[in-house]
């Protein structure tokens, strides 16, 4: 047979397998539909909105009330207590009822009027999406308030003319997601870090299960046929790529900022780089349960890896090559690129190089382990 | 019971696969994933700057900004336009664009206006650095303001500061955020895939399924509750103290009580799903996968107020949300049992539904078959 054939026959041998095996043809049909649904589905919103914050307002003032308004008003906050004791406030925050804390110091009005108001915020720093979002939301609302005041109040007490604009307006834009909805960073790079993790879990069962079963006699595989094998998951994981794209691209309207060829293509070469490390896997210990505890390790923190949320930069020396060798990050990196960004494809397209690197590293002395305990029945049968 | 209690240990020992997944992961993910956030802040961001004006007061606010420990400053550039590439490109984290006729609009006692640029590709980062740059141009705002007062007089102040503290995370480190949580996904998940490799091995070599007496289940559940809670006392006693993670906010006594429950809970969960496998390598391959979703579903950093309300529900059916709550909650927030007593509830009701659930699934004589098994075919 020639290499299309034996790469054909491996193919079609594969999807037998799986059409009789509804568990583990789960891993490549329902289970990332579940998993991918659901984050999508708790992520909709985009946009933290409603969080709890009580108010302590120990003055009972105009000024007081305004602010009062302003938190109501605000998208992001719910005013949920006002009380006049800090110590009731401390313990809302402390139960996790409140978010945040506002403080209106009593004489706050009066030290306004000099030029030396404070309002206090206490921001539940451990939950830190909400934190965040308050502290914007607070910021534009004292902002607000000091206009106001600025024009009905001091204005009204201070001699003319002295009344003028701050010396500095600063205006600032969030490019490329002027919302800053959140929905179409974290949705973006959760669904990929889900597949990818999916994907290598599926084809080192695939490659692992062969020797465990000892089924590698009967398919005597060679280049063309691993290729056929993995070829199968590449593919059904490409259409998940496909799909989540046009979920969030389409469906939910984060369109991209490029043409999708380009990401399609570094799905491809990120479960091409991932389908290399799990024959490497496989081949090394020859076990389908440790190779598997070993997938959990190397791509089951990839997220926090990526450096897409929160900077790996300042991270130790081994936190920045252990990003470097996750096909992930440089996925990440070319979606930024790709999809939000928009940059020239020259400069989008640089992370596949790393990635076809992964890939090549990674499946050549793969394929050559692999072949070899294909062909020792020593090998066969570990569990 | 006890024979049933030693037999798990007997059976981890001498399982290679099983030892590495309940106390190797444990150990090696203390180390790994608060690696990835071991820079905690965001520091050095790199940022742009054009400036059209190029005046004393324009140059003045470039060093200042650049002064910022969370901004570096990578490039001056010509135009806005070479910003569009450099943000587009991913270079810069933000930028800081300085029309003409600042100084002289500051000068005149009239507004100077500066433009920031964050980069929607890194929320996080650019936000930091705008803040950073924010706090900079505000020292700028205050000395510009004497300048003026000279010519013009006093300005009026702006009336009121907005000064923020945080709490229980006080200096606001991510990796303080996330992994005290992440944490008891990782017991979650170490205990899950060990036990039910363990079973899944079991049933395999038994050819049917386990059955065992009351006393015997009781052994099991107490074994994987001593594993779970040795698990959360290495994270909450010591990766919590070693990576400097706020800590112990809670009387002992209290985090004791909310983490048995939590163990309680998670290891009736576990025994369940295990009495389900037949294959050995199954739970790693349908179990790893469900990490991340698990994660978010805790509401630890998308919160609930955020998250449809059917999600929210679902998401009481695992004990690692209501978990997360209660040991977020004592440990580094400082509540009190009575603060997180929903919470609680939860937690035991799961306890008592899923224990009851495998207490008749390991008990009964007459099971119905495993669903994760391989196939008659």
């Amino acid at each position: 047979m020639n290499f299309a054939g034996r790469f054909g026959a491996s193919f079609r041998r594969e999807a037998a397998f799986l059409a009789r095996n509804p568990w583990d043809l789960a891993l490549l049909t329902w289970l990332p539909l579940v998993l991918c649904a659901l984050i999508a589905w708790q992520l909709s919103g985009g946009v933290v909105r409603d969080l709890p914050v009580a108010l302590v307002d120990a003055e009972r003032s105009a000024l007081s009330r305004d602010i009062a308004i302003r938190i109501e008003g605000a998208p992001g906050l719910r005013l949920a207590f006002t009380v006049t004791d800090m110590g009731e406030a401390e313990a809302l925050a402390r139960a996790g009822t409140v978010e945040a804390i506002v403080l209106v110091p009593a004489e706050a009005t009066q030290r306004a009027f000099a030029g030396r108001g404070q309002i206090m915020l206490y921001v539940n720093a451990a939950h830190s999406a909400a934190s965040s979002t308050i502290q914007r939301d607070m910021a534009a609302i004292i902002a607000a308030a000091n206009a106001r005041e600025a024009v009905e109040q001091i204005a009204a007490v201070s001699q003319p003319g002295t009344v003028r604009p701050a010396p500095l307006k600063v205006s600032s834009v969030i490019a490329f997601n002027a919302p800053a909805s959140q929905e179409q960073q974290l949705v973006s790079l959760l669904h990929p870090a889900l597949l990818h993790l999916l994907f290598m879990l599926a084809v080192v069962s695939a490659f692992g299960r062969e020797l465990r079963d000892a089924t590698v006699a009967e398919w005597r595989p060679d280049g063309a046929a691993l290729a056929g094998k993995a070829a199968l998951y590449v593919l059904a994981f490409m259409a998940w790529g496909a799909g989540v794209t046009a979920y969030l691209a389409g469906f939910r309207g984060w369109a991209l900022a490029s043409a999708p060829v380009l990401l399609m293509a570094g799905y491809f070469a990120m479960f091409t780089a991932y389908a290399g490390v799990s024959l490497l896997l496989v081949g090394l210990t020859r076990c389908m349960s440790q190779s598997l505890s070993l997938t959990g390790l190397y791509a089951g923190a990839s997220f926090a890896f990526a450096g897409a949320i929160f900077p790996v930069d300042q991270a130790s020396g081994f936190a920045k090559v252990w990003a470097e060798v996750l096909p992930f990050t440089h996925f990440a990196r070319l979606l930024a690129l790709n999809w939000i960004t928009g940059a020239p494809a020259a400069v989008a397209a640089a992370p596949l190089l790393p990635l076809a690197l992964i890939a090549l590293v990674t499946a050549v002395p793969g394929v050559w382990l692999y072949m070899r305990a294909a062909q020792r029945p020593q090998d066969w049968g570990k569990r | 019971m006890w024979a049933a209690f030693r037999a798990v240990f007997a059976a981890i020992i001498a399982d290679r696969a099983a030892a590495l997944l309940l106390f190797g992961a444990p150990i090696l993910y203390a180390v790994l994933y608060p690696s990835a956030y071991s820079g905690e802040l965001v520091v050095d961001a790199p940022v742009v700057v054009v400036d059209l004006d190029r005046s004393a007061a324009s140059r003045d606010l470039v060093r200042r900004a650049a002064a910022v420990s969370q901004v570096q400053l990578v490039a001056s550039l010509a135009s806005p336009r070479e910003v569009q590439d450099w943000l587009a490109a991913d270079k810069a984290s933000a930028a800081i664009i300085i029309p003409e006729g600042y100084g002289r609009a500051i000068a005149q006692g009239r507004s100077g206006e500066v433009m920031l640029a964050g980069s929607g590709a890194h929320l996080l980062r650019s936000s930091t650095a705008l803040s950073g740059i924010g706090a900079a141009l505000a020292s700028t705002a205050r000395e510009a303001a004497f300048e003026q007062a000279r010519a013009a007089g006093p300005a009026a102040p702006p009336a009121l500061a907005l000064i923020t503290r945080p709490l229980f995370n006080t200096r606001e480190g991510y990796g303080a955020a996330v992994f005290p949580g992440v944490a008891f996904i990782i017991v979650h998940q170490s205990l899950l895939l060990g036990l039910a490799l363990l079973a899944g091995t079991a049933r395999e070599k038994l050819g049917a399924p386990l059955s065992v007496t009351a006393a015997q289940f009781a052994g099991l559940w107490l074994a994987a509750g001593t594993i779970a809670m040795a698990q959360v006392c290495w994270f909450v006693g010591f990766v919590f103290w070693w990576q400097d993670y706020p800590r112990g906010a809670a009387p002992l006594w209290q985090v004791l009580m909310g983490a048995s429950l939590f163990v309680a809970a998670t290891a009736a969960l576990v025994l369940l799903l295990a009495s389900l496998f037949r294959t050995r390598e199954r739970p790693l391959q349908l179990g790893l996968g469900i990490s991340l979703p698990l994660f978010f579903l805790s509401g630890l950093t998308w919160p609930a107020a955020a998250t449809p309300e059917p999600v929210v529900w679902f998401a009481r059916l695992f004990p690692t949300t209501p978990g997360l709550e209660v040991m977020v909650g004592l440990n580094q927030m400082g509540g009190t049992l009575t603060d997180h007593a929903g919470a609680l509830v939860n937690l035991a009701l799961l306890a008592a539904v899923f224990g009851a659930v495998a207490f008749w699934r390991w008990t009964s004589p007459q099971r119905p078959p495993a669903p994760f098994g391989p196939d008659a075919a």
